[in-house]
C-alpha cells in the first residue's frame, strides 16, 4: 500500500511512456514462437535496472512507496506488446510480503532490489503442503530464485529458496511460447527463508494477481482489436475492403464494447485495491472475469476475421489467442473465480437493504 | 466548502426529503391497468419535486430548480434510484427534450410560454419517426406547407411515448424535398390540442399502452412555433436527441443495480446466502453484478469527461450498447429466477424501473432500449465507423 506523500506520487501517465519506450525498443514479441533466443531475461533485467520492482514497495525497505496506480500501466503496456516476461509475480510476492508485516518479510522484500530476488508466488490447493505439493504449470518459475508458498485452506505460508533441499524446478513447454512456465514439486521442504500467515498474504496476492491479469488482457485485446481491424481495412474481396461488411463491423464494435466495459471496471477495481477499499478482493475478481472474457473472445474472433492467413504460425492471432486463454484461466478458471465470490457478491444484498 | 463535501450535503439533503416526501403506497397507485391512478400519482410526485427544487437541476440557474451542475445532477438521479422513488416518466419529455431544445434554441417568448407550463405539469412527447423513417430519421415525409403566418401540417408519426397524455409535441416535419433529405427538416412545436390531429395509442408487446400513433390532417401551427431556421430543424433534433446528456442512464443502472439486490434477496428467501442458489445462477449473478459495477464506472467516466469537456466521438454509443445488452441479460436472470410464476400475468407497476415485480414484463420491456433512441445495430455502426474508423455505409 502506499505511503508516498501526494509530493512524492509518480504520474502512472509518465509509468505508461516509460514502459511504451522500453517494450517498444526490448520486445521481440516473436522470439519464443520462433525459437529465437528467450529475450526475457534481459527485459528484466532492464526493468530491475529501471527501478521498477521497488515502485509499490515501502520506503523503509528501500522502495518507493506508490500506489497500484503507477504498476496498471506496466501490466497494460506489457499486455500489448505480449512482452515475455512475468513482472507481476515479483510484484504481487512483494505486496504480499509487506501485507505480511514481519521483520523477515520486509527483509525478504529489501533482498529484491539488493540480492536480485525474482519470486514466484504458489497457492497450493487443498490437500497440498510444503511436505507435499505438486504444481504442473507455474507463471515465471524458471528464473525465480523464491517461491511464495501459501496454502489455500491450511493456513500455512513461506519463504522458500528455489534452492532448498525438497524443491524440484523445471521449465515447461506450454502452449503461450511468448512467456516462461515451470513444474514445481514441494517434498517434505522445512527449510525456509521466513514462514507468513496466509491469512494475511493469500488475498493481497491473489488480488494483485487478478489485476495484473486483468490489465495484461485488457492491453492485449485492444491490441488484438487494433491489429484486426487493420487487417481488415487492407484485405480487400468482392471489390472492397472486408472491414466495410457490416456482419464484421458489428462484430467489431461489440469486441470495443466488451473491452471498454471491462476496462472501466479494471480501472475502478485497481483504484479500491490501490487503497484497499470496500469489496477491493471481489472486484479485483470481478475485474479479471471481464476482462480476459472480452480478450478470450476478441483473440478466438480475430483468427476468424484474418481467413485463412489467420490459421497460420506465421501470423500473430494465435499468439493473442493462446496468451488469452492461459490469462483467463492460470491460478483458477472463470467459473472457479465466480464460485470464489459469489458468497461475497450475494451478500451486498443484505447491505442494501436500508 | 469543497465541490465534493456540497455533493455529500446535497445527497443529504435529498435523503432527508426522500423520507419525509415519498409516498409509501406510490407502488399501489401506478398499476398498470389503473391509468389514471399512474397519471394523478405521477403528477402529485413532479409537484413535490418542482416545489423541492428536484425536478430541474439541468435548466439554467435564471429558472427555479435549475443551476445544478452535472455532478450534482447525477446524485441527485442517484438518490432518487436508490430511495426506490417512482421514475418521472409522464415528464421525462418535458423536462429534458423539450425544455432544454427550448432553452437552447428556442426564442424568449417559446421559453416564457413553455418553461413555467412545464413547471405545472405541461407534458410534452416527441413526433420524430413515421412509419417510413425509423433509424433512417431523416427519411420523414410528414409535410409542412407555408401559408402566411402558418404551416399546414399533413402526415402520420409513430412511437410518440406519451403521445395520448401529451399537451404539447416536438414535431419534425419536411419542407423542402429538393435538396439532401437532412436538409429540408423543419422543427415545430405543436399544440396537441390542434385542430386535424388524431392519437391512438399503440399497445406494446407488454400491452401497455406507452406510446401512441400521432395522424394529421391540415393541422395549422403558428410560425412563431418555429424553433431554429425553417429547414434547418436537423440540427435543433440533434440538440433534442442529445438532450438527457446520459442521465437516463445513470438512473436506469442504479436502479438496476437496487433491483438485482432485491432479486438476489427474494431468490435466497431474504438471507442473501448463496447456499440457497444453483451454482449456475450464482455464476450469473457474479457476472451481471460485474457488468453492473462496469456500467456503474463507465458512467462515472463519461460524465466526468463532459464535465470537463473532453468527451470523445463514440462514448455515448459504447455506453448506450454496454447499457442495452446488460438490460437484455439482467432481465433474462429476473425470469430464470421467478421461474414458471413469471409466466402468468400477476400485473405490474407503471414508471418503476426494473421493480415491476413481474420479469416477464421486464424481460419484454428491456427490449425498448435495444430498439428506441437508435438500435443496437445503428449504435454498432456509429462504433465501427466512428470510432474503429472502418468503411462508412453507402
Ligand atoms: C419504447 C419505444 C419508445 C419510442 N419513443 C419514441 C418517441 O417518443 N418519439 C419518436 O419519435 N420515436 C420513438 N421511438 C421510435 C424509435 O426511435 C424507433 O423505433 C427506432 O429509431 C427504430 O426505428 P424503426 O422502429 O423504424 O426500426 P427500423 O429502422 O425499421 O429497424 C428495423 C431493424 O433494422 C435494423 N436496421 C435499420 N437500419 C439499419 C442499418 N443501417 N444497419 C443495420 N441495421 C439496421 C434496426 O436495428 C432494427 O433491428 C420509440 C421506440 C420504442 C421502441
Amino acid at each position: 500500500m502506499t505511503s508516498a506523500t501526494d509530493a512524492m506520487r509518480i504520474d502512472p501517465e509518465e509509468m505508461r511512456d516509460a514502459a511504451r519506450r522500453l517494450l517498444a525498443d526490448k520486445v521481440d514479441r516473436r522470439a519464443g514462437w520462433e525459437g529465437r533466443p528467450d529475450a526475457g531475461k534481459a527485459l528484466e533485467a532492464d526493468m530491475g535496472e529501471l527501478g521498477w520492482f521497488q515502485l509499490t514497495a515501502p520506503e523503509a525497505q528501500g522502495g518507493l512507496g506508490q500506489p497500484f496506480d503507477v504498476l496498471a500501466p506496466i501490466y497494460e503496456e506489457m499486455g500489448k506488446s505480449l512482452a515475455p516476461v512475468w513482472l507481476s509475480s515479483t510484484m504481487a510476492a512483494i505486496d504480499a510480503l509487506n501485507a505480511a508485516g514481519t521483520a523477515d518479510a520486509a527483509e525478504a522484500i529489501t533482498a529484491v532490489f539488493e540480492q536480485g530476488w525474482r519470486i514466484a508466488p504458489l497457492i497450493l490447493p487443498s490437500g497440498q503442503s510444503l511436505a507435499r505439493a505438486s504444481l504442473p504449470m507455474v507463471p515465471g518459475v524458471p528464473g525465480a530464485t523464491h517461491l511464495l508458498v501459501v496454502e489455500e485452506a491450511g493456513g500455512a505460508g513461506a519463504l522458500v529458496a528455489a534452492t532448498a533441499p525438497g524443491v524440484t524446478l523445471a521449465e515447461v513447454e506450454t502452449w503461450d511460447l511468448g512467456r516462461a512456465y515451470g513444474s514445481v514439486v514441494l517434498s517434505e521442504v522445512g527449510d525456509v527463508a521466513c514462514r507468513l500467515d496466509a491469512a494475511q498474504v493469500l488475498p493481497v496476492l491473489r488480488a494483485h494477481g487478478e489485476l495484473a491479469l486483468a490489465w495484461d488482457s485488457i492491453g492485449g485485446a485492444a491490441q488484438c482489436l487494433a491489429e484486426t481491424v487493420e487487417y481488415m481495412l487492407g484485405r480487400q474481396q468482392f471489390g472492397r475492403a472486408i472491414a466495410s461488411f457490416q456482419a464484421l463491423k458489428h462484430r467489431a464494435a461489440d469486441h470495443k464494447v466488451a473491452i471498454e466495459l471491462a476496462r472501466s471496471l479494471v480501472v475502478r477495481a485497481s483504484d479500491v485495491f490501490a487503497v484497499r477499499g470496500e469489496d477491493w478482493q471481489v472486484l479485483a475478481t470481478q475485474a479479471r472475469i471481464l476482462a480476459c472474457e472480452a480478450y478470450a473472445a476478441m483473440a478466438e474472433d480475430s483468427i476468424q476475421l484474418f481467413g485463412g492467413v489467420g490459421f497460420t504460425w506465421e501470423y500473430n492471432p494465435h499468439l493473442f489467442l493462446k496468451r488469452a486463454l492461459v490469462n483467463q484461466i492460470i491460478g483458477g478458471s472463470p467459473d472457479e473465480l465466480r464460485d470464489r465470490v459469489a458468497a461475497d457478491v450475494c451478500r451486498r444484498a443484505m447491505a442494501s437493504r436500508t | 466548502m469543497s465541490e465534493q463535501d456540497a455533493i455529500a450535503c446535497l445527497r443529504i439533503e435529498i435523503r432527508e426529503w426522500l423520507a419525509q416526501n415519498l409516498p409509501g403506497n406510490w407502488r399501489e397507485r401506478q398499476r398498470g391497468d389503473d391509468v389514471a391512478g399512474f397519471l394523478a400519482m405521477q403528477r402529485e410526485w413532479f409537484g413535490k419535486l418542482v416545489e423541492a427544487g428536484y425536478a430541474t437541476p439541468h435548466w439554467p440557474s435564471e429558472w427555479p430548480g435549475g443551476g445544478r451542475s452535472l455532478a450534482e445532477q447525477i446524485a441527485l438521479f442517484e438518490e432518487l434510484a436508490r430511495g426506490g422513488a417512482p421514475r418521472m416518466s409522464l415528464f421525462f419529455v418535458s423536462l429534458y427534450h423539450a425544455a432544454m431544445t427550448l432553452v437552447e434554441c428556442g426564442t424568449d417568448a417559446q421559453r416564457a410560454r413553455h418553461l413555467p407550463a412545464i413547471l405545472k405539469g405541461e407534458v410534452w412527447c416527441q413526433g420524430f419517426s413515421e412509419p417510413g423513417a425509423g433509424s433512417d430519421l431523416a427519411a420523414l415525409r410528414t409535410r409542412a406547407e407555408r401559408k402566411g403566418d402558418r404551416y399546414i401540417v399533413s402526415g402520420q408519426k409513430i412511437w410518440s411515448t406519451l403521445g395520448h397524455f401529451a399537451d404539447q409535441c416536438l414535431l419534425l416535419v419536411r419542407t423542402d424535398s429538393s435538396g439532401p433529405k437532412q436538409a429540408g427538416i423543419t422543427f415545430l412545436l405543436m399544440d396537441m390540442k390542434s385542430k386535424g390531429i388524431d392519437v391512438r395509442p399503440i399497445r406494446q408487446v407488454t400491452g401497455d399502452e406507452e406510446f401512441a400513433e400521432i395522424f394529421l390532417d391540415e393541422v395549422e401551427i403558428p410560425v412563431e412555433n418555429l424553433v431554429g431556421k425553417e429547414n434547418e430543424g436537423w440540427k435543433v433534433a440533434q440538440v433534442t436527441l442529445s438532450s438527457e446528456r446520459g442521465l437516463t442512464l445513470v438512473e436506469l443502472t442504479e436502479r438496476m443495480a437496487l433491483s438485482l439486490w432485491r432479486l438476489v434477496l427474494a431468490a435466497t428467501g431474504g438471507t442473501g446466502d448463496t447456499a440457497a442458489l444453483d451454482v449456475s445462477v450464482a455464476r450469473t449473478v457474479v457476472d451481471i453484478s460485474a457488468r453492473i459495477e462496469a456500467m456503474r464506472a463507465m458512467l462515472a467516466t463519461l460524465m466526468e469527461n463532459r464535465i470537463a469537456g473532453r468527451e470523445a466521438v463514440g462514448d455515448a454509443s459504447i455506453l448506450k450498447l454496454a447499457y442495452s445488452r446488460l438490460s437484455r441479460d439482467f432481465t433474462a436472470l429476473g425470469l430464470r429466477l421467478q421461474g414458471f410464476a413469471a409466466m402468468r400475468d400477476t400485473g405490474y407497476v407503471l414508471g418503476a424501473g426494473y421493480e415491476t415485480g413481474n420479469w416477464m414484463f421486464d424481460f419484454l420491456n428491456s427490449y425498448q432500449y435495444n430498439i428506441a433512441g437508435g438500435s443496437n445495430e445503428i449504435q454498432r455502426n456509429i462504433i465501427s465507423e466512428r470510432v474503429l474508423n472502418m468503411p462508412r455505409e453507402k
